[in-house]
């Protein structure tokens, strides 16, 4: 909804500036996203004459034309413009002119003739070009003969009114009118509107009725349906000041009959049409569903086939229009035309929105219906309309309005006490306040016993039923800027956050203490991924959710795996150069209890993660071999150190996206916790990535279950431990953990820890052997171990790894 | 005798002054005349032969000699040690100005930076961290938030559907209908939900098919509009800073009434009016109202005992604001570059 201020003061008088007035408006819950006015650099354009032309001597195209622009002197102005010619008005951009497309008039040379301003088109002046005869569109704007010159071509050009551009709130369809407006703005100035008088002389001789039938089949869909004849109706263009007015509402002038509907539109609120009446078969309209298949032929000049159920307006043969959205071509008004037919009805709105929808037509007076209009001004609406032309001389009224108001709406009345609502608002606005406000706004209030009132709703508001929206009302018009602040009383309430919320900032805490970064990502995929990532052709992780109205083909479907999204977020890393990626997410992918979906999906919490390119930083002296395998492994084993994970098992395991060879399991019993490995390297080069990747996956909730919820520190020991190095040869294809596990088996009771500190093949090893060297803690929790004690517990281990790993000690 | 020792004395002094920068030189300076078989150690074993009357003067003159001799070295051993040291620090000089050695860290993500903040003032508040599904039931996003299938205000939020009635959630209120639900009849409610949302937007530098919301839901006895007003005004000094200016103007959603949006005065230019305002001097940030007595009764309580209000903020507008991000799509860019920063 836009108007222009000379509108709103064709009906209230206001002192406030367009600014002052869209901040008052803005504050009351009538938003005004902008105030469009002419730039201020259009003050220094005027109109002037050409006096004389004469050839630029250097230039075939260049003409010199001397201006009277009012002054004493005249102006020299070169222009390139083939249009012009002595004596015609025209807008002139005088030096100092800044333009609305930028261009700041300055003092010029062109081809060594000097020019002082230039003469403007009207693309220059920023008309709307849609609204011009199409000779004006292009070259210089030739103004009419009789304009005077020297005066400021904003005045002439009517560019000097200011409009304002509403963002209204679905709730306030009243306020789509200019009536609705000024309602408003006297409620905020305390003026008083000087409405028009509304009266139309019914002077031809014919009834309405005997023209035509009206009729509602569907009364669900059309409260009322209401119909004038106007005859001899002279198809013209509108007056000047109904085109200014129009097109600050940002409305194209047609001719008189359909400008006038729209005029009356925008000023009263109520949608209208115009048919041809002679080109309507039966001398009927009816307000009916329309039937499955059945043409619907608009003026857009677009043929569709209906679903069934859309509203229409029919005549005895065909859709005459779908109702409240547009009309029909076949009864559009033409030259031709001499029979008009009004029309003037309240449809449902829900279902003009889904025809709208359904067809992909929105217009001013779909809006209008969607969010509710006045039932009762459409016999004024008729009248206006039917008034306007007759003063322009277009028309004769034939006498009577056909009007179908088959139940007819009862006024909503509320009961409200001044308690209930300062209570509400925290406030102690006193009853003849809150009336007042309501009678302003047109609301007629009766105060009854106990501070309780009877409010009658006036027909425009629909919005307002119940004592909650009269608190609105009264709360938006005191100002809610006058409501004070306090802090809510009641009993004093515990936050908090739930044990898996405490869980998942631990994760995220560890991770990024770790030096993983977290993403944020998209729960969106493509169907590609699937493949790309290697992802079986029987897994769960292909049934992913479809959205049935995808933004774009990128992202039809709802993730089931993190890995998705965070190979795409390594992608564009390495597209920009980042390298060295090391990115995290927690988030849920989706599961749907069946395909297609019937009811909510699970929705399953996941960790992943992904490390590649450089262990440290790019430095001078920073360490700079490349992350591996025992990188994420790292990461992994310290987050569930941190999340109080313990006594896991570690395996060789498979995931479809790892290295075959390079993928480790960390399991509890005999659920996993944790995956994790390299990227397979035929998954890489699917994703076009040359370098290797290490990724880890889990599962929240699994994790959850296995974090200790109650934690004590252990003792430090009171007695010194004692360490032994054992460096062995085995053969290369046994485990190290297997080992790990043998040793610790055989190593006593004062055993207390082990850790590999090297693993070596290659010189002075033989092959198929590696060598792998361990350190052993021995300690006692309540003396000092002896040398002696710590060599039996070492010869025992050395005879196990012997025995069953074929060790041997290297000395 | 004396003068032997005076000559001593004086050998022994200009030796030691003569040591530079060798700490072994004087030591063999020490022996030479202190050690046992010293110079001056010889005098004292040679004292025998003196006269018993002689014998204590002498001792004295030797004594005092030794004193001095060691005093001497002393000084001088601190004076090389000084020098050594200070030799050693020139020695080690390094270019400070060379880059350190850099602990390669992770970090949180912006807007989890920025939600923790939020859900931190929230709980001090008093508020619970409430959460529900991110595919929703159309009956809780839309109807039991008193938003009918056709009504207009559904445009506010296009949606991407799963089926006819299931959807991708427009905005975490759903959970404050299930929150409802979940309770005790009128019992007091004082919860925030945040999460991820998701309308059919197109992806630009203000808008994204995903993003992050916080809303609240407070449900008691006597909950007024100025209540609201105390605490959205508290919060919002506390997520920008207690200068900021916040203003209440009234607006439409269907689930509350009456209903707010909420501004804060522009935090680029300080409510001059710039790029960032479209040169209004405010921001909006945060819609808000008391709740709609539909929605109260849908979920089971009585508007007639209890009232309440419920509140929403996007999070990336915030964060934004906060670490003058101009563009939303870095926050799901992921680029190494811009997390490293936070």
């Amino acid at each position: 909804m836009q108007v222009s201020i000379t509108w709103l003061k064709d009906y209230i008088d206001f002192e406030e500036t367009p600014e002052e007035l869209a901040d008052k408006l803005t504050m009351a819950g009538v938003p005004v996203e902008n105030v469009i006015r002419a730039d201020e650099g259009l003050d220094k354009v005027v109109t002037g004459r050409i006096e004389r032309i004469t050839k630029h001597p250097d230039s075939d195209h260049l003409q010199i034309c001397t201006m009277n622009v009012g002054t004493a002197e005249t102006l020299q102005i070169v222009t390139g413009a083939p249009n012009v010619a002595e004596g015609q008005i025209v807008p002139v951009a005088m030096l100092g002119a800044h333009l609305p497309n930028g261009l700041k008039i300055s003092k010029s040379k062109l081809r060594g003739v000097a020019s002082m301003g230039m003469l403007c088109s009207a693309g220059e002046l920023k008309l709307d070009l849609e609204n011009l005869p199409e000779e004006q569109q292009t070259g210089i704007y030739i103004l009419p003969m009789d304009t005077p010159i020297g005066l400021s071509a904003k005045e002439v050009l009517g560019l000097d009114d200011v409009v304002l551009e509403f963002e209204l709130t679905a709730n306030r369809g009243d306020c789509f009118s200019v009536f609705g407006l000024v309602r408003e703005v006297a409620v905020l100035t305390g003026n008083m509107p000087h409405w028009p008088e509304i009266e139309v002389k019914e002077d031809a001789p014919a009834e309405t009725a005997s023209f035509i039938k009206i009729g509602i089949a569907d009364e669900d869909l059309c409260a009322r349906f209401s119909a004038r004849i106007l005859k001899n109706v002279k198809i013209g263009p509108s007056p000047e000041w109904m085109q200014k007015r129009l097109n600050g509402a940002g409305i194209r002038a047609i001719n008189n009959v359909v400008d006038v509907t729209n005029f009356v539109m925008i000023e009263l609120g109520q949608p209208m049409h115009a048919y041809d009446y002679d080109e309507i078969s039966g001398q009927s309209l009816t307000v009916r569903r329309a039937v499955q298949g059945e043409e619907l032929h608009t003026l857009d000049d677009s043929s569709r086939r209906a679903k069934g159920g859309e509203l229409v307006v029919a005549d005895a043969e065909k859709a005459a229009g779908l109702a409240g959205v547009m009309g029909g071509l076949e009864t559009e008004i033409t030259g031709k035309t001499t029979t008009v037919v009004l029309e003037s009805a309240s449809f449902n709105g829900p279902s003009i929105r889904r025809t709208s929808r359904a067809c992909g037509l929105h217009s001013e007076a779909s809006g209008r219906f969607e969010r509710g209009v006045d039932v009762k001004e459409t016999q004024r609406a008729l009248n206006r309309a039917a008034q306007l032309l007759q003063n322009m001389g277009a028309c004769n009224v034939c006498k009577g309005i056909l009007d179908v108001y088959p139940h007819p709406a009862d006024q909503v009345k509320i009961i409200f006490s001044v308690e209930q609502i300062n209570r509400r608002l925290g406030t102690e606005i006193s009853g003849n306040q809150m009336t007042g406000i309501l009678q302003s706004l047109g609301f007629e209030t009766e105060e009854l016993t106990d501070g309780k009132y009877l409010v009658r709703v006036p027909s425009w508001r629909n919005d307002v039923t119940c004592m909650e929206d009269l608190s609105e009302e009264i709360a938006r018009i005191y100002g809610f800027e006058n409501i004070h602040a306090t802090l809510m009383g009641g009993k004093v309430m515990q936050g908090g956050q739930s044990a898996e919320q405490d869980f998942i900032d631990n994760i995220k805490n560890a991770l990024s203490s770790l030096g993983m970064s977290e993403e944020l990502s998209f729960s969106f995929t493509h169907p590609s991924m699937f493949d790309k990532l290697n992802i079986p052709a029987d897994s769960q992780l292909r049934q992913a959710i479809p959205i049935m109205n995808p933004l774009t083909d990128e992202y039809p479907l709802v993730r089931t795996t993190l890995l998705s999204s965070i190979f795409e977020n390594t992608i564009r890393n390495f597209s920009r150069k980042n390298e060295d990626v090391r990115l995290f997410e927690v988030a849920p992918v989706f599961f749907p209890k069946a395909l297609p979906v019937t009811e909510q999906p699970d929705e399953v919490l996941k960790l992943a993660g992904l490390i590649t390119g450089r262990r440290a930083l790019v430095g001078w002296n920073q360490d700079k071999e490349y992350v591996d395998f025992f990188d994420i492994k790292g990461i992994v084993e310290e987050l569930l150190v941190q999340l109080k994970i313990s006594n896991y098992t570690v395996e060789a395991g498979e995931h479809y996206a790892m290295h075959p060879g390079k993928t480790a399991i960390f399991k509890k019993g005999r659920e996993t916790i944790a995956t994790l490995g390299e990227v397979h390297p035929a998954v890489a080069e699917n994703l076009g990535i040359t370098k290797k990747m290490y990724i880890f996956e889990m599962d929240v909730a699994t994790l959850m279950k296995y974090t200790a919820t109650h934690f004590t520190y252990t003792q430090l020991p009171k007695y010194p431990a004692i360490s032994r190095d054992l460096a062995m040869l085995v053969d290369e294809a046994v485990s190290a953990a297997d080992i790990e596990k043998t040793i610790a088996k055989n190593a006593g009771k004062y055993f207390k820890e082990i850790s590999l500190f090297d693993v070596y093949t290659g010189k002075q090893i033989e092959n198929g052997k590696k060598s792998l060297a361990f350190t052993m803690q021995f300690q006692a929790v309540d003396k000092t171990l002896t040398d002696e004690q710590a060599d039996v517990a070492f010869q025992s281990i050395l005879k196990a790894v012997e025995k069953e790993y074929n060790a041997v000690l290297r000395t | 005798m004396e003068q032997k020792i005076e000559q001593l004395k004086r050998d022994a002094a200009e030796a030691i002054k003569k040591t530079v920068a060798d700490l072994d030189a004087l030591n063999d300076i020490r022996v030479k005349y202190l050690g046992k078989k010293g110079e001056l150690t010889s005098i004292l074993r040679g004292m025998s032969k003196l006269s018993k009357e002689e014998r204590p003067r002498i001792g004295q003159i030797v004594n005092e000699a030794r004193s001095k001799i060691e005093a001497l070295i002393v000084e001088k051993n601190e004076e090389l040690k000084e020098e050594a040291l200070a030799q050693r620090l020139k020695n080690e000089k390094i270019d400070v100005t060379l880059p350190g050695r850099q602990v390669p860290l992770g970090h949180l993500h912006p807007l989890t930076i920025t939600l923790n903040r939020i859900k931190n003032i929230f709980m001090d508040l008093g508020f619970t961290i409430a959460e529900g599904p991110e595919i929703e039931r159309d009956y809780f996003n839309f109807e039991a938030l008193n938003l009918p299938k056709d009504h207009p205000a559904r445009d506010m939020q296009d949606s991407f559907y799963i089926t006819e009635d299931i959807l991708m959630r427009t905005q975490t209120s759903p959970v404050q209908a299930r929150t409802m639900q979940s309770h005790e009849p009128d019992s007091p409610i004082r919860i925030i939900a945040p999460g991820r949302v998701y309308r059919r937007d197109d992806y630009d530098a203000t808008h994204s098919p995903m993003f992050t919301q916080v809303e609240g839901l407070v449900i008691d006895k006597g909950i007024s509009l100025a209540d609201l007003k105390g605490t959205l005004e508290l919060v919002l000094h506390q997520i920008f800073n207690k200068d900021v200016g916040v203003r209440f103007r009234p607006s439409f959603f269907p689930f509350t009434e009456p209903s707010a949006e909420v501004d804060i005065s522009c935090v680029m230019c300080h409510g001059q009016g710039c790029r960032v305002c479209k040169g209004t001097g405010w921001l909006e940030i945060l819609g808000a109202g008391m709740v709609h007595p539909h929605v109260l009764e849908m979920s089971g309580y009585n508007p007639e005992k209890v009232s309440g209000f419920a509140f929403g903020m996007g999070v990336e507008r915030i964060a934004m604001l906060c670490y003058g991000v101009d563009d939303l799509r870095l926050f799901y860019d992921n680029d190494m570059r811009f997390l490293r920063q936070f």
